[in-house]
């Protein structure tokens, strides 16, 4: 059983996020910021991935992506926004994956696949 | 005594009488004569030279010319008495006499006593009385004294008599130079003048007429000729041929001769010189001085005198009299050059009311031709066309002959027709003048800047004759529309229909006209450069302010768009999520899958207008250009088959480009799009594609036309903008997508709109190994 964090301000894509992935057979977790993703991180409790969203109230994406790699380095991240601009910031080339939100999961589910199996 | 004192008393009533001068010598004579018993009493006038005695009266009766005796001063008793004033009494029988005095027997042969007193008064010596007798007689001391006093009488007499002469000559030739002084101040007016002048002196010298001639400085030719009376050709030629030898020579003319006419008649002539302030400037002659009793009579000393005299006052007012016909002429010819100047301020007023070039060619053609303006028959204006280097006739007019009706300023805004019946104004347009010295005169008033006056068309080598014959040109002028040093056109006039003689000044005032004329073209040209510039700058400010809009509509749409993308994903996935759910033959499962679809339709619109704002990172890569059309052309070959469209594909070989070949194929899918909705009747896609050699290196090029009957005008320049759209299901964002990709491969995508046929759209890409360099510059431009 693998285990993916969703970091989103957005309670639905949260909501809709964790439907899917635990349809696909993940163990998810969730987050509504970035103080509760890093939280959940700091504690050490298995994780295999983690999907980030961008703007967000407080701390974005972005500026969690670095301290999330500091924590666990290996932990793969994949950027999932629905903006395209934050790809020229090269901050988020450090992720793993930019996604763009879509009603469409099939590229997320994919890369997840890609990533942790 | 009493004999004595009775003459003496009749010499005295004689002598107080109011008889006439000659009358009283008669009469002296015959008193003397009868008195003193003498045969013969004569008196001999001496002459006014002095130098001879003639003799003037008899008491025997009138002296006609054959009885002419005369003795010199000193010769014969008369002669020594007018000499010594002393009386002598002499005998014929005396030896030393008869000799001396012999020219008496022609009048009395049988003389025997002379005796002689002089007629003197203390000056002057006025002649000698002569008593003839046949006996020998002796003359007592009262009778000499008696005779002497007689004498002295007579000196009186006659000295009143030539006092009295005098007067009235000096009366006369005064009230003569009385009458020429009315003449001359009569009138200013020259001819009027001389005919005054001449009528005078010829009546106050009692001639039959006058003659006058005044030659001109400059020339030295006569100026003015005025006669009075029946001149002969032979006075009027003698009169010119003096004066004109007088001028070469400075000698003053001087005529006092006698000439026979052509019938052989002699007549006699006086001419004085006219000098004006020193100047010879003319003659004035008379002729054929009559008498009292129409007798033909020699011109005297008097006259010449009175002629002098009048020549120098009547020279004055000639010269005022030539001076006022002067001013008049220049006061004339400044009338007829302000009259010209009205009518070319009218003109200019005319053409400064516009600035649409067939309004001023007709103004000027109007000015040209019509009655109360420049009044030429023909008139032609030529314009200088300079890039095929000819001269190029507009337009011509022939004079309208209906008189005008409408005051100059009107009538030079009627425009102006072309009468096809008019074989001119047909054979106008067709011609066309090459800018060669050689090619005749129109062509030299452009290359030498300068107006030709041409007299004789016909004699003229300068010419072109082919010319000449197909218009009738005989006297015309060619005025070349100088601008800026520059010759813009040319102006023919002639009088063709009329013949009017062109004068030097009408030239100059065409030279005027044209100056303002040219400006009129000029500044109508001009200002239809202005216009189709200030047309152009609209429409690129109408498209600036098309663009800010849309630039403002795409940001708003951006921040939309994100807002958007968040819900839209949860309705998608959830929608999914229950499609998944509900069972294949549900009747909920349709209206999930609508719920998708346009969920789907949204997010694809949205990828749209995001990728197309934001900048995408490109995977740039060595591409196939013919094979990523071919890609294109896979996607959409279906649909293009379903619409009848036929594919005509030429691909020359290439070198690969350097592209993202997803952003390219896009751009090609795009076009073929665009071409398939514009044939939606079908028609044929062409897609050709070939090397370009640009400065900068060498290109791959596209050309993908269709035949769809091509793009409105009007929507033209509004294709490459964002949400431009003429689909009922379009975004609009098709070709300002496809620009922006290809510019963002420093290529280019260029239109061509064939109104009726169809647009082709020209990609153009640079090939791989000529953008290496961009390349890296475009790595370092990415952040």
């Amino acid at each position: 059983m693998k285990h993916i964090l969703i970091v989103d301000d957005d309670e639905r894509i949260r909501l809709l996020l964790s439907e899917e992935l635990t349809d696909e057979g993940y163990e998810v977790k969730t987050a509504a910021d970035a103080m509760e993703a890093l939280k959940i991180i700091e504690q050490q409790e298995p994780l295999d991935l983690v999907v980030l969203d961008i703007r967000m109230p407080g701390m974005t994406g972005v500026e969690l992506l670095p301290r999330i790699i500091g924590l666990r380095e290996n932990l793969p991240v994949i950027l999932n926004t629905a903006y395209t601009q934050y790809k020229q910031d090269f901050m988020t080339w450090a992720a793993n994956a930019y996604i763009v939100k879509s009603s469409d999961l099939s590229e997320l589910k994919q890369k997840i696949k890609e990533l942790i199996e | 005594m009493s004999d004595q004192l009775g003459l003496l008393t009749q010499l005295i009533e004689l002598f107080t009488s109011s008889v006439s001068y000659g009358e009283r010598l008669d009469n002296f004579v015959h008193l003397l004569a009868r008195n003193l018993n003498f045969d013969l009493a004569l008196f001999f006038v001496l002459e006014k030279e002095k130098q001879r005695l003639l003799l003037n009266t008899s008491s025997q009766g009138p002296v006609s010319p054959s009885m002419l005796i005369v003795f010199p001063l000193g010769r014969g008793l008369v002669g020594q008495t007018a000499q010594t004033r002393e009386h002598l009494i002499a005998y014929r029988d005396d030896p030393e006499i008869f000799p001396a005095n012999r020219p008496l027997e022609t009048i009395y042969p049988d003389f025997q006593t002379l005796a002689s007193f002089a007629v003197a008064d203390d000056n002057f010596l006025y002649g000698v009385l002569l008593l003839v007798d046949q006996k020998r007689r002796k003359l007592d001391t009262a009778t000499l004294k008696l005779i002497k006093l007689a004498c002295l009488m007579l000196a009186g007499t006659i000295r009143q008599a030539l006092r009295h002469d005098e007067t009235k000559k000096r009366i006369a030739e005064l009230s003569g130079l009385f009458e020429i002084g009315k003449a001359i101040s009569s009138t200013m007016e020259l001819d009027a003048l001389l005919e005054r002048i001449l009528s005078t002196a010829a009546k106050v010298i009692n001639a039959r007429g006058a003659i006058l001639r005044i030659i001109d400085e400059q020339t030295g030719l006569p100026r003015v000729a005025s006669e009075y009376g029946d001149v002969f050709e032979t006075s009027a030629c003698l009169l010119t041929s003096k004066l004109e030898t007088a001028v070469v020579s400075g000698e003053l003319p001087f005529v006092t001769t006698s000439l026979p006419d052509l019938q052989g008649h002699l007549h006699s002539y006086l001419g004085v010189p006219l000098n004006f302030k020193g100047h010879l400037k003319g003659m004035l002659c008379v002729f054929d001085k009559m008498s009292e009793a129409l007798e033909f009579q020699e011109f005297d000393a008097e006259n010449r005198q009175l002629l002098f005299t009048m020549a120098g006052m009547i020279s004055s007012s000639i010269e005022n009299a030539l001076t006022f016909q002067e001013l008049e002429a220049l006061a004339e010819k400044n009338e007829r050059m302000v009259r010209v100047l009205t009518v070319l301020q009218e003109i200019s007023w005319a053409l400064m009311t516009t600035v649409r070039m067939e309004k001023i060619l007709d103004i000027i053609l109007n000015a040209l031709t019509l009655e109360s303006g420049l009044a030429y028959d023909r008139a032609v204006v030529l314009l200088v066309n300079e890039n095929r280097h000819v001269l190029k006739a507009v337009k011509g007019v022939f004079r309208k002959t209906s008189p005008p009706t409408l005051p100059l300023r009107e009538a030079l805004m009627v425009p102006v027709e072309v009468r096809a019946e008019s074989a001119m104004e047909k054979l106008l347009p067709r011609l066309q003048i090459p800018l060669q010295e050689d090619k005749g005169i129109l062509a030299r008033t452009v290359l030498q800047k300068k107006t030709f006056h041409i007299v004789q068309a016909e004699q003229d080598s300068r010419v072109n004759q082919e010319l000449r014959q197909a218009y009738d040109l005989q006297e015309f002028v060619s005025v070349p529309l100088i601008v800026k040093d520059q010759v813009t056109g040319v102006i023919v006039v002639d009088n063709q229909r009329s013949k009017r003689a062109i004068r030097d000044n009408d030239v100059q005032i065409l030279n005027m006209f044209a100056n303002q004329a040219v400006l009129a073209i000029e500044n109508s040209r001009l200002y239809s450069t202005i216009e189709a510039n200030n047309r152009e700058l609209s429409l690129i400010r109408e498209r600036m302010l098309e663009s800010d809009r849309l630039a403002a509509l795409s940001g708003l749409a951006q921040g939309m768009a994100h807002e958007i993308r968040n819900p839209l994903t949860s309705i998608g996935g959830f929608a999914r999520r229950i499609s998944k759910k509900v069972g294949k033959n549900s009747p909920l499962r349709h209206d999930v899958e609508v719920i998708t679809q346009e969920v789907e339709r949204l997010e694809k619109l949205l990828r749209e207008v995001l990728d197309f704002s934001g900048v995408n990172l490109g995977y740039y890569e060595e591409h196939d250009f013919n094979q990523i059309i071919e890609d294109a052309l896979t996607l959409i070959e279906r649909d293009l088959m379903a619409s009848n469209i036929k594919i005509a594909k030429d691909f020359a070989l290439l070198p690969n480009v350097h592209c993202d070949d997803r952003q390219i194929k896009q751009v090609f899918y795009n076009l073929f799009q665009n071409a398939r909705q514009a044939m939606d009747k079908g028609g044929t896609l062409t897609i050709r594609t070939y090397p370009v050699e640009k400065s900068d290196g060498l290109y791959a090029a596209a050309a993908v036309s269709d035949t769809g009957g091509g793009i409105p005008l009007e929507l033209l320049h509004n294709i490459f903008n964002p949400f431009f759209t003429t689909k009922e299901f379009g975004t609009g964002l098709g070709l300002s997508i496809a620009e922006r990709i290809v510019s963002r491969h420093y290529g280019q995508i260029e239109i061509i709109n064939e109104l009726g046929k169809g647009v082709t759209f020209i990609v153009t890409l640079p090939i791989a190994k000529y953008c290496l360099i961009k390349t890296a510059e475009d790595q370092e431009a990415q952040p």
